[in-house]
């Protein structure tokens, strides 16, 4: 349930209410957008779509906002772009999230104890995950199965470590990880850059915010009588974050992850700008601002679209986010 | 993680946006041409420095090291040769007085002019050459084109270490020099024309190394500490030049590494006096604007692209493919990606090479004929319902860089239309040319290649001849090997009957076209905007941005012509 209290500033609150509009504005027209022209995003119109000159023609009722330099059009790209980006900042936010979420409050909880850790567990779901990103089914299954009998055995458990400074310090290495450079790693090993990959590569980095500010909330929670009560009745610890933490930390989550998703937006934009995103001709925003910049004096449609685009999308998403912090966390405010 | 804008930056952004777009708008001109001082080009006048730019940058000024077209451009104003190429590309004397053949063809003796001065001071000779020559072909020297001159007598045993000397090339005399070949060799004159074996100052001895100062006889020399490797080079005129009153300039610099918006913004500055690395939007500009269409002027074509297909590989070891290819692409598509730039073509000879036939009709569009491959090939495709075709995806080789990525994509447009559906890998350049080597790797992939000296061998033998197979490294990414080519080639190679060799390459031609190792696209070729004060520029069949008999003709500033 919603506080009442939080519905009403999230209504009196016009920038958000703009937001939300424009968030809501946009899926429309990545949805129906395609629908208003007759032409594929990857169809070149050499016939219609070239200016006397060789150029691109301009927004008209044929291509309502112009061609591109292979002379499609624009208005089709850009949908086509929208729902890609809009698919890849959820798809990756919501990566971003659970990881996030349960790293910031398994610390958070565990902040200032030791824990006994399951360390073949781990080890095996790290040769699992490692073997099944090798294209090895078979072993990457054998091995996760064995991480499942380590845990549930806990035979294996090995001394007690500090969980929390462990997950912090790997959140602080990750961080100093240059972001472009772990990006083109991974499109390296991979030999190909998918969405796929762009999906992986953006959740894999973008889960380190989201679990300092989680860890931070976790440790406050954890102290509120109610979540003492509920341990002193025995509620396994599992228990206990699922049903009285998550719930409690929910509000900053909710905040977190919509502006995460502008974050989201804006590196798939960069990844794409810079070539290190989806391979061409799939449209993507940054990559159109790519091929559009040269023309931004003779053809100024094919960059003030995506621009615009990207602009207003990153814009919607944060107006929106902060007055969700406004209206679900006013002490933050 | 990106910067992220909070609400106070978004606002920022949009009245910095509201901005940019009020001062720049649509309507943005080119700045005015900046007037020479004289309406007409009189007399050509001393002085005054030449300012380039160009998007690269050189690995080496030493004509022994040296493959790329930009270094070129300097190293052969710094170095001078035994022949050199007018302006029709024929071979004419330069450092040579003259030359006589005999043997059959076998044997070139060269007699050097007299009194010809290094930059050094020192007068040239044949000793100078003939140390040049083993320099440059000397195994430990890292030359790219050491195996264009395998025709050499001796080179194979110099090359390999077994010899002190290389044994054809013979000291007649103080200014006499022989080259004897194994054979007679058709293309052995345009091979010297390159900046390869150009004779060199004593200082560089007879061994290469990477830090030597570069030191000829040509007109420009290299000014004290002018060459910052990645930067800037700066020539300055060679006083002693052998041909009197050249040349006309006191400096020629480059900067390099400079991208092309920054090159265009410093051309209409007045900081730049000639331009050709634009963008397509710029060209475009330039052409359309009466004030600067004088100034413009088109570089030859001495460059081609194609679609390379692995003739070892599925789907394209079917030769009916190959031609499906061949026939289903629309060359003017491409073309209209950079119309002042790119040229359709159909053949494997570029229409600024000697041997180029303008009436040979070669491989062309015609999407009937193309569908009608693709059945005899055993995969018709329906275009009304898009069903048959190749029934997998082929990958498609290229590189991230330039007019071809957009290329690959009118391709992938193109092909789908005839049931062949291609996925695009696109790589760093590096690994493009590490990848399109092996034949088990991509289908298909980008071909090009550019003019090494201005004759059709250039061309056929590194990409269609089977000896290029051979070895570890190889230009023919098409795998492709014809022994009756072969045969054809060989002949070619060896005929000094200009019109025999043109029947010869002309045959070549056919077969290539025919068997389509590659589905030729186009040809590409630069084209150079110039301030009007610009004076004696003409594009260069072979240097391209030839500029040794340029001259400036600025006013002072404030005055008017």
């Amino acid at each position: 349930m919603v506080d009442p209290r939080a519905r009403a500033r999230l209504a009196s609150d016009h920038a958000a209410l703009v937001g939300a509009g424009v968030v809501g504005a946009l899926v429309v027209f990545v949805l129906v957008g395609p629908l208003l022209t007759r032409h594929g995003p990857l169809e070149s119109d050499f016939v219609r779509g070239v200016s006397p000159t060789g150029m691109p023609v301009g927004p008209s009722a044929e291509f309502p906002l112009g061609t591109d330099r292979m002379f499609r059009d624009v208005l089709a790209r850009l949908a086509c772009a929208g729902r890609l980006s809009l698919f890849i900042a959820v798809a990756a936010t919501s990566i971003a999230t659970a990881v996030g979420t349960a790293v910031g409050i398994v610390s958070g909880w565990y902040e200032g104890a030791r824990v006994r850790m399951p360390w073949p567990a781990i080890l095996g779901a790290a040769v699992s995950i490692v073997a099944l990103a090798l294209g090895h089914p078979a072993a990457g299954a054998i091995a996760l199965v064995a991480a499942v009998v380590a845990v549930f055995g806990k035979r294996f458990a090995g001394p007690r470590v500090d969980l929390d400074a462990m997950l912090m310090r790997a959140v602080d290495v990750m961080l100093a990880f240059p972001f472009i450079l772990l990006v083109m790693a991974i499109g390296a090993a991979i030999d190909r850059t998918s969405t796929g990959t762009i999906l992986v590569t953006l959740g894999i980095t973008g889960w380190l915010g989201i679990a300092r500010v989680l860890r931070a909330k976790t440790i406050q929670v954890r102290s509120l009588e109610y979540v003492e009560a509920s341990r002193a009745l025995g509620q396994s610890t599992g228990g206990v974050m699922l049903n009285h933490v998550l719930p409690n930390i929910a509000g900053p989550l909710i905040v977190t992850a919509t502006v995460q998703v502008a974050q989201m937006i804006v590196a798939d934009s960069v990844l794409s700008y810079l070539g290190l995103g989806i391979s061409p001709p799939t449209p993507t925003w940054g990559r159109m601002l790519f091929e559009g910049q040269d023309y931004y004096i003779t053809a100024p449609w094919m960059v003030a679209a995506p621009a615009a685009a990207i602009l207003l999308a990153v814009w919607g998403f944060n107006m929106l986010g902060e007055g969700l912090r406004d209206a679900l966390d006013p002490n933050e405010a | 993680m990106p910067w992220i804008p909070t609400r106070h930056d978004v606002r920022a952004a949009l009245g910095l946006g509201i901005a940019f777009a009020t001062t720049t708008g649509c309507s943005e001109r080119l700045a005015a041409p900046i007037p020479a001082a004289h309406e007409e080009a009189d007399a050509p006048r001393r002085g005054g420095t030449l300012r380039l730019a160009s998007l690269a940058d050189v690995r080496t000024l030493d004509p022994a090291g040296s493959l790329d077209a930009l270094a070129a451009e300097a190293i052969h104003l710094i170095f001078a040769g035994l022949v050199d190429y007018d302006g029709r590309a024929d071979v004419v004397p330069d450092l040579a007085d003259h030359w006589d053949v005999d043997d059959e063809g076998r044997t070139y003796r060269f007699t050097l002019r007299r009194g010809v001065l290094m930059h050094d001071g020192q007068e040239l000779t044949a000793e100078d050459v003939k140390r040049s020559v083993e320099r440059s072909l000397h195994p430990s020297t890292p030359n790219p084109n050491a195996s264009y001159f395998v025709g050499i007598s001796g080179y194979d045993a110099y090359a390999a270490g077994k010899t002190e000397h290389l044994a054809g090339v013979e000291i007649d005399g103080p200014y006499v020099v022989s080259f004897h070949l194994n054979g007679a060799d058709a293309t052995f004159l345009p091979l010297l024309a390159m900046p390869t074996l150009r004779p060199t100052c004593r200082n560089a001895t007879d061994r290469y190394v990477d830090t030597w100062l570069p030191c000829g006889a040509g007109p420009f020399k290299l000014e004290p500490a002018g060459w910052q490797r990645g930067t800037r080079l700066r020539l300055v005129r060679h006083d002693r030049y052998f041909r009197p009153g050249l040349p006309y300039l006191d400096a020629v610099e480059w900067t390099y590494d400079m991208q092309s918006l920054a090159q265009r913004f410093r051309f209409e500055d007045g900081e730049l006096d000639m331009i050709h690395d634009m963008t397509q939007a710029d060209l475009t500009r330039f052409l359309a604007d009466d004030r600067w269409k004088p100034y413009g002027a088109a570089e030859s074509d001495t460059s081609i692209f194609g679609e390379s297909m692995n003739t070892r590989m599925p789907p394209f070891d079917n030769v009916d493919i190959r031609r499906a290819v061949a026939a289903a692409i629309n060359r003017d598509h491409y073309s209209v990606l950079k119309a002042a730039n790119m040229t359709p073509l159909s053949q494997v000879i570029p229409s600024a090479v000697p041997g180029y036939d303008p009436t040979f009709e070669g491989q062309r569009y015609d999407y009937a004929v193309a569908l009608e491959h693709m059945r005899a090939a055993g995969f018709a495709f329906d275009p009304s319902t898009g069903k048959g075709g190749w029934p997998r995806p082929v990958e498609y080789l290229l590189y991230d860089q330039g007019v071809v990525l957009y290329t690959a994509q009118i391709l992938q447009q193109e092909l789908a239309k005839i049931g062949i559906r291609l996925e695009l890998k696109v790589v760093s350049w590096p690994a493009f040319l590490a990848m399109r080597t092996d034949p088990n790797r991509a289908g298909m992939a980008l071909g090009s290649w550019s003019m090494d000296y201005p004759d059709p061998s250039t061309f056929f033998e590194p990409l269609f001849g089977s000896a290029s197979l051979a070895g570890e490294s190889t230009y023919s990414s098409a795998f492709y090997s014809n022994p009756h080519l072969d045969e054809l080639l060989a002949r070619a190679h060896r005929q000094n009957d200009p019109a025999l060799r043109r029947r010869l390459y002309r045959e070549a031609n056919a077969i290539v076209c025919a068997d389509a190792p590659w589905a030729f696209t186009f040809g590409y070729h630069w084209f150079d905007i110039r301030q009007p004060y610009v004076r004696g520029f003409v594009a260069h069949p072979v240097w391209g941005r030839d500029v040794s008999h340029v001259w400036i003709d600025r006013a002072a500033p404030g005055v008017q012509p």
